[in-house]
């Protein structure tokens, strides 16, 4: 136990001694800033005028604001998660200090759990900053507490879940550019498939010549994957969230994924050690 | 202390190391010999748990490194060939944090970092950046975080190469004084270093141990060589060559050029010289050559001679 902190300490001391630590931060905090000062803004324009916008009402404001924002600094993890994530085992490999890590009394569950934990310090860090947005929100709006509180778990969740792909694939590759972009080629896949999702016809696309009994089976596949490339949307689950509404199947989603590839982890870095 | 027993490793079809068997005693310190790619560094990596072993057990202080690896690597300080660190680290910090991660309890470990930097002559550069540090640091800190915890057991890796010729005298010398209260296996290409430091020899050729004793009794011992310039007939020299009382070989290198062989602790020459002279053949010249450590490897390795104790 005491291990895990060990390496999570190391680990995310030296985010904050290399640039990676100040970069990441730098940008989620200026990216964050613009997207939520120029929605806020817009939002301003929108309620005072809402004809104008082509809005019959003053538009709801969790639903227009509040949500697409939570929403974008989950993505932006997604862009700035591999910068964390791609050293904290590839960066091993890379500097050849694999083989101290593996020779020292450390379990592969105090490595793994340890660099996860360092890279959800970060996430943290990055959260703390996104909380600084909606205390000004809050103060300006009226909002419920408890809607602020889920929308910033959903980007946790959301972060949390990028950060275990990163970390599985640092795991796999020997070369930290290799995992960072392959982690970010992975991301963008699983966001960008939710537009597939929702594109897809709910017809069954079989063509009518062909038998019923094949229909039907074309069908069910039809469906079932359709199904599940909109559940593989990264961003699917967290829109509910972000608005304040609590739906168990979304923390579930995202605590499932975030499960997997930790497992992936566990293997990835077995494997690793019969291969060299 | 250790013990290995039929230990194989391949990578793929080819083995980097095959049915190795040896065993280090406790508070030895024992040198593993080899040319370049011969299997030092694979047997080190499987001893410490970096790489599993193909076939073969090895255990180190009772423990065997595929079933129990943790406890293995509790009482295993090992210093990789490439001395790695993490350069954005401070030397003090760096060793903090290995002592944490190697069982010192907290109250203990400023003070072990302290005893451990001083042993190793760190302590002027205790502040600085691991990746700012010099060959000779950087190999001193290699060692100081094997030295880290106390361990019973040292596994070093070539601790001296790339150093100059006073650091490695400073090495030698820590390395040596660790004997007795450390079971040590150190690699090195430095054959003088193995026979000032080292108590056993351990030759591995191709991925197997082609020789294993204790210094003084590796390959017959080292024996005193005189190479001998005369002038003469050839049945001449070799029957009054050996006659000389304690000559145990006497060889034909070229023309007028005859190399003997005998025991160590005898002075050869005079005697040689002298039966030289009885026989009314022309001493041009007389050379005495140690057989060293260096004549052994090159012949146990290229298996010209076929020495035998």
């Amino acid at each position: 136990m005491r291990n895990i902190w060990a390496v999570c300490k190391r680990e995310f001391a030296s985010f904050f001694v290399t640039p990676v630590g100040y970069v990441v931060v730098g940008i989620f905090a200026a990216v964050t800033g613009i997207g939520f000062t120029a929605s806020f803004l817009f939002y301003a324009k929108v309620s005072v005028n809402p004809s104008a916008f082509a809005y019959s009402n003053v538009p709801d404001f969790e639903e227009t604001l509040l949500g697409p924002f939570l929403v974008f600094c989950g993505l932006l993890v997604m862009f700035i998660g591999p910068l964390v994530t791609m050293r904290l085992l590839a960066g091993e490999r890379n500097r050849g200090t694999m083989e101290l890590l593996l020779t020292h009394p450390l379990r592969d569950r105090e490595i793994i759990f340890g660099k996860y934990l360092a890279s959800l310090g970060m996430l943290i860090v990055m959260m703390a900053i996104v909380g600084v947005h909606l205390l000004i929100m809050a103060f300006y709006v009226n909002v419920e507490p408890s809607v602020l509180v889920f929308g910033l778990c959903a980007v946790f969740l959301m972060g949390a879940a990028f950060l275990s792909l990163g970390l599985f694939v640092s795991a796999m590759t020997n070369n930290q550019i290799t995992a960072g972009s392959l982690t970010f080629g992975l991301s963008l896949v699983l966001y960008v498939i939710g537009t597939l999702g929702e594109s897809l016809p709910k017809k069954n696309p079989a063509p009518e010549a062909w038998a019923a009994g094949l229909r039907n089976l074309a069908g069910t596949l039809y469906d079932f994957f359709r199904s599940l490339v909109q559940q593989l949307a990264f961003d699917g689950h967290a829109k509910e969230m972000t608005q304040g509404v609590f739906r168990p199947e979304d923390v579930t989603y995202y605590l499932l994924i975030t499960a997997f590839f930790l497992f992936l982890t566990f293997r990835a870095l077995e494997s690793r050690k019969w291969r060299a | 202390m250790i013990e290995v027993t039929g230990l194989s490793k391949y990578y793929g079809p080819i083995a980097a190391i095959e049915d190795v068997s040896f065993s280090v005693a406790q508070g030895e310190i024992t040198g593993f010999l080899g040319p370049n790619a011969a299997g030092k560094t694979t047997t080190m990596r499987v001893l410490t748990g970096f790489s599993p072993p193909t076939r073969g057990t090895a255990s180190v202080a009772g423990f065997d490194i595929t079933k129990d690896p943790i406890e293995v690597k509790r009482r295993v300080g090992y210093m990789p060939e490439s001395v790695p660190l993490y350069p954005e680290m401070l030397v003090a910090g760096f060793l903090e944090y290995v002592a944490e991660v190697k069982g010192v309890p907290r109250s203990h470990r400023k003070e072990e970092v302290g005893n451990v930097m001083e042993r190793c002559g760190l302590t002027p550069v205790a502040k600085r950046l691991a990746g700012n540090l010099s060959k000779g640091y950087r190999q001193r800190l290699g060692l100081a975080q094997a030295l880290i915890g106390n361990p019973p057991v040292l596994i070093l890796d070539e601790p001296t190469v790339g150093l100059d010729p006073q650091q490695i005298i400073e090495i030698r010398r820590l390395i040596k004084s660790l004997a007795h209260e450390h079971t040590v296996l150190l690699s090195t290409h430095i054959l003088p270093e193995v026979t000032m430091v080292c108590e056993r020899v351990l030759i591995i050729n191709r991925g197997r141990i082609v020789a294993q004793d204790r210094m003084e009794n590796l390959a017959g011992g080292f024996k005193t060589l005189i190479e001998v310039e005369v002038e003469g007939p050839d049945d001449k020299i070799a029957a009054a060559l050996k006659g000389v009382p304690g000559v145990q070989s006497v060889s034909r290198e070229a023309e007028g050029r005859y190399l003997v062989e005998g025991p160590s602790n005898v002075d050869l020459g005079p005697p040689v010289a002298a039966a030289i002279i009885q026989a009314n053949l022309r001493l041009r010249g007389l050379q005495k050559r140690s057989r060293t450590l260096e004549d052994i490897f090159i012949g146990v390795v290229s298996g010209e001679e076929g020495d035998q104790s």
